[in-house]
């Protein structure tokens, strides 16, 4: 029998897997797009996704409902690791998300990007002895978060973000022909 | 526009959607991520087949980087979802290449880029500690600092490489 924390774990992933077919993030030709600037539908959709997720995160937090987990940050090997990460991201039009719910949706080039991703882990765990906590001494400001590191209340920088990008969100709209 | 195919939902509703499922997420248990768990599955093989290399590295001895947990039975739901999804509106569809690939050379080109593109995001997003999901959608949920170098370097190079490697728009004025 699968225990509760399995139960949950399928729930949440389900919904997101789900989510990502019906707003066509799990599409290479969307994704490439984005990044060629031809479809702004994606980015559109991207940019909503990081403002209500923003939202929803930051009331979470306020009442206490969070479940936080913040990712430390250690400029070099996020750097060059977002680098590399946006480069296969381009190449393929995959992630590892994308790639997963590409390959479900029938996608054979998304199951031959897989099998590369489960080589670039095989190939990271080898390599991390070498790389990882020689470069995580050097350049890093630990788990803290952009209000943290301001030294600025969190409402600001979540009513700014929503307040601008809501702004250019509306003034940019597509609008029906 | 010519690239755009009339889209499921409005862009404003599925950002709305996946927003929503970014605050069930934290709410449940831990914000979004998937690419950790590619890393548990050599792990947990390596745990079976090479033992003592596990117990020696310092990252992968720890339990959550060779047991499969949470994360793995996320990855296992949003696959299963995706794929019933798929097939209900009518997205499921064996294939081996998109648009934007044919326009710009052959299948096997295509999945030979898959398959290197495949391996190096995969590498970068473990050095970066987290994917699209995990560090760019989850940090700008939280507002990490860390989020700012990554949205930076990942755009970037994915708007260099799709450059590089797409650079015939599909549709209808190709080579124009």
């Amino acid at each position: 029998m699968l225990s509760q924390m399995q139960i949950l774990a399928l729930g949440v992933g389900g919904v997101f897997g789900m989510a990502l077919i019906v707003a066509e993030l799990a599409d290479p030709d969307r994704i490439i797009g984005t990044l060629r600037l031809k479809d702004f539908h994606a980015m559109r959709t991207i940019a909503m996704f990081v403002l209500t997720s923003m939202v929803g995160v930051w009331v979470l937090s306020q009442v206490g409902l969070a479940h936080l987990s913040i990712k430390p940050a250690v400029m070099t090997p996020v750097a060059v690791g977002g680098s590399l990460l946006g480069f296969g991201f381009g190449m393929t039009g995959f992630c590892p998300g994308t790639g997963l719910a590409c390959a479900a949706a029938g996608r054979g080039d998304a199951w031959i990007s897989v099998a590369g991703m489960f080589l670039g882990a095989l190939a990271f765990i080898v390599l991390w002895p070498f790389i990882v906590p020689q470069l995580s001494d050097v350049w890093n400001y630990g788990q803290t978060t952009l209000p943290e590191f301001t030294g600025s209340p969190s409402w600001w920088w979540v009513g700014g973000f929503v307040g601008l990008g809501g702004l250019v969100l509306f003034v940019t709209r597509p609008r029906r022909k | 526009m010519h690239t755009s195919r009339e889209p499921i939902l409005p862009w404003w509703a599925a950002g709305i959607l996946l927003g929503l499922v970014m605050t069930l997420a934290v709410a449940v248990k831990k914000p979004l991520g998937v690419s950790t768990q590619f890393v548990v599955a050599n792990g947990a093989i390596l745990k079976e087949a090479a033992s003592d290399y596990v117990d020696g590295h310092d990252m992968l001895k720890q339990a959550k980087y060779h047991t499969p947990g949470y994360g793995w039975w996320f990855d296992i739901g949003l696959f299963v979802a995706a794929s019933a999804t798929a097939v209900l509106v009518g997205k499921f569809k064996p294939r081996a290449t998109c648009e934007w690939a044919r326009a710009n050379g052959s299948v096997r080109k295509r999945l030979i880029l898959s398959f290197i593109g495949g391996f190096i995001l995969l590498f970068g997003t473990r050095l970066a500690g987290g994917c699209t999901s995990g560090q760019f959608a989850s940090g700008w949920a939280q507002l990490s600092l860390s989020v700012v170098p990554f949205t930076v370097a990942m755009f970037a190079f994915g708007m260099l490489a799709a450059r590089i490697f797409f650079p015939k728009t599909p549709g209808v004025s190709e080579g124009a």
